[in-house]
This record gives C-alpha cells, sequence and structure tokens, in this order.
C-alpha cells in the first residue's frame, strides 16, 4: 500500500485550474478541455457508484464539472490549486440534493450550461455478456449464485447473506473468490479474441 | 500536501462498489478515485464485471441457484419470468414462449439440517448420463430451491422429461430428499 502526497499546485489538476482562473473568463479553452477531460470521468465514478444509474451520473458529471468551470472562469475558487478537494465536495453536494430531491437536474445543468468540449472524454469499455456467461458458468454453484445475487441489484454481502443463510463474512469470502476467477477469465478471453 | 489515501485494492474496492465498506473508508476512497486514475481503471473494471454479470444474467445465459425475493424483484420490474412450481415427489408440464426473458423452477423441499445440497439431472434424451450441480447454495429455513435455466438451452431441446433429484450431502454419504418430474414440451406454452 502505498499514497502520494503532493502540493496541490504540483498536480496537474491544480496547474490547469489555476491557468483557467488566471485567464479571462473562458479565455484559456484548451486547459478548460483538459480538465474537463481529466476530472469528468472520476466524477462519472463517483456518480456511478452513489447513483446507481448510468444517466444519473453521466448528468452529474455534467454538473459538476460545468460548476466547476464556472467558478474557476468568475475566480470564485480562494485556492484553485485545490479544485480536486472542490470538486468533490460539488459531488457530494449534488448527489445529496438528488437524495433530497431539493434541485432538479434540469435546473443545474441549464444553470450551469457550458461549451466545454466532452466529446473525449474516457468511457469504460463494456464486456462481451457472451463470454461473461461463459466465465459464470466456469464457477462453482455456490459462487455463481454468490455473484449474481451480488451483481445483478449491487447487493452488499449482510443482504446476499441473509437470502442464502450465509453470514456476510462467508459472503465476502465466496464472492472474493468467485469474482477473481470471473476476471481471471474474462482477461483470458479478452487476450485470445 | 495533498494526502491521498493509500490505493486501495481490488477486494477493496469491489467492496465500495457494493456498498460493504463503512462511512469513512467509502469517503476516503471516494476521495482517492478523484485522485488517482490508476485505481479508477481498476473500479471501471469491477463496474464492467458487474454490468457483465447483470447483462448476462438478464439474457437468461446464466443458470443460478437464485432467492425468492430477486425473483420477486426480477418480476416486479417488469421481466417476464415464466416459474414452475413442484412439491417433493411432484411432477410438471412446462415449456418456455419466446418472449420469456427467465426461467426459475421452484422445488419444494425438506432442506432442514442439510449441509451440502447437491442436484442430479437425468435427461430422457441422454439414457444413462446425468447432469450433477454441486455444493449449491440455499437457504435451509425457506424450504425451497430456486433454480434459473439457461434460456437459449432449453428453446433449443425437443420435447423430453427431466428428472431432478436433490441430494443432501454429509459425512456419512448422500441420501435423496426428493425427487422432481418436468415433462418438457418445445414450442410455445399455452397461455
Amino acid at each position: 500500500m502505498t499514497s502520494v502526497d503532493l502540493a496541490p499546485a504540483d498536480t496537474l489538476e491544480g496547474q490547469l485550474a489555476v491557468r483557467i482562473a488566471a485567464a479571462a473568463p473562458g479565455g484559456d479553452a484548451a486547459a478548460e478541455a483538459q480538465l474537463y477531460r481529466l476530472l469528468a470521468p472520476r466524477v462519472r465514478r463517483y456518480g456511478q457508484r452513489h447513483l446507481r444509474d448510468d444517466h444519473a451520473a453521466e448528468d452529474l458529471m455534467q454538473q459538476v464539472m460545468a460548476m466547476t468551470i464556472e467558478k474557476l472562469r468568475a475566480g470564485a475558487l480562494d485556492e484553485p490549486q485545490r479544485v480536486v478537494s472542490f470538486v468533490l465536495g460539488a459531488c457530494r453536494m449534488t448527489v445529496m440534493e438528488q437524495y433530497r430531491g431539493q434541485r432538479r437536474r434540469e435546473e443545474l445543468l441549464e444553470r450551469f450550461a457550458l461549451d466545454v468540449p466532452i466529446a473525449d472524454v474516457h468511457v469504460a469499455p463494456r464486456l462481451d455478456h457472451e463470454r461473461v456467461a461463459t466465465c459464470l458458468e466456469r464457477l462453482p454453484e455456490r459462487e455463481r449464485a454468490v455473484l449474481v445475487l451480488s451483481f445483478y441489484e449491487d447487493q452488499p454481502a449482510e443482504v446476499v447473506g441473509r437470502s442464502l443463510g450465509l453470514s456476510a463474512g462467508n459472503v465476502r469470502v465466496i464472492r472474493h473468490r468467485g469474482i477473481g476467477k470471473l476476471r481471471r477469465c474474462v482477461d483470458a478471453g479478452r487476450r485470445a479474441a | 500536501m495533498t494526502r491521498t489515501a493509500p490505493h486501495p485494492d481490488w477486494q477493496a474496492l469491489v467492496d465500495y462498489w457494493l456498498g460493504d465498506t463503512d462511512a469513512a473508508a467509502t469517503e476516503a476512497i471516494d476521495e482517492h478515485l478523484l485522485r488517482c486514475d490508476d485505481c479508477g481503471a481498476v473500479f471501471d473494471e469491477i463496474v464492467a464485471l458487474a454490468r457483465g454479470v447483470r447483462d448476462a444474467f438478464s439474457r437468461g445465459l446464466v443458470p443460478s441457484a437464485l432467492t425468492p425475493d430477486l425473483v420477486a424483484r426480477v418480476k416486479a420490474s417488469g421481466r417476464r419470468v415464466r416459474e414452475y412450481a413442484v412439491p417433493p415427489g411432484g411432477s410438471v408440464h412446462c415449456a418456455v414462449a419466446p418472449d420469456d426473458e427467465l426461467l426459475v423452477s421452484r422445488m419444494r423441499a425438506p432442506l432442514a439440517g442439510v449441509r451440502r445440497l447437491d442436484a442430479l439431472f437425468s435427461f430422457s434424451f441422454a439414457p444413462g448420463e446425468a447432469q450433477r450441480l454441486q455444493d449449491l447454495p440455499f437457504d435451509p429455513e425457506a424450504g425451497e430451491l430456486l433454480l434459473a435455466h439457461k434460456l437459449a438451452e432449453v428453446r433449443r431441446l425437443p420435447s423430453h422429461d427431466v428428472t431432478l433429484r436433490l441430494l443432501s450431502v454429509d459425512d456419512a454419504g448422500e441420501r435423496e430428499i426428493a425427487r422432481y418430474t418436468f415433462h418438457h414440451r418445445a414450442g410455445t406454452p399455452p397461455a
């Protein structure tokens, strides 16, 4: 296990944010686009984890990134080099507001609409479901069932365990074994293709 | 200085995705993923695997033991589920419709005290052969076993009979606890 210590101004995100804040509003389009490409996939991951919906995650990504760049353009961030901390706070706030239903996504999108290029934002690839099915079928029954019950609706170990008469710890052990085998099998299939 | 949390390992990211991390660990990983693209790529891989499992199961490609709760939720989501329930020693006539999305057999069985459960399938079109599913997960208190079948495979089969024996396995050996017969008819089931 390793960790990384960097001064915010030493990170690429921090440098880009400082450039955007220093330029006339919208004056450094290249830095804006680069910051968007860098941070947008990370915000989408946050949305996938906390909203459990790809479309909602995509909306979150657009809202938070537009809000961030708007704030940088307006010089409204005291420490633009700490842009990642701002983005994290914006993610948390936006998701909480969605949970509470206090603000509709259309309002946010309209409020922070921007003309930042987003076409080349990284998207995680989808797997061939036939290949996944073949690999699942190779697993022992118990591991396969635990993976189906866990991932069909993204359920935690405690919920899956309750439905199978197993402890959460036991489910995690079975799940860990099963997904490790599934990952290796799918990878092997991709390399062979 | 910006100190990022240590890189979470694969298992920690799986736990994070499935909601098995506590609030502090979840926040730490949230923050780490906003700073670390290497871990983000691993996270993407987990999300892709999760989607792959979901897609494969949704398309009826994965035979699996299921729970009544999951089947109920699949039905509630609007998916077309065909179920055949059968008591111990019982039989049922069955078929699959073209628009069925999940085929489930529900076998009521005396599961209390069973340590390991195996299922032995015999098909009338392959006399002398049997297919064995070992160590099926089950809830002893539920009193039934639910199995999802591969739809595409079942659709290709001719009319036939399937005998399913449930076996309790322990140190003393194995014993049959219930037997069922499925009379499968090729073609569309009656409405």
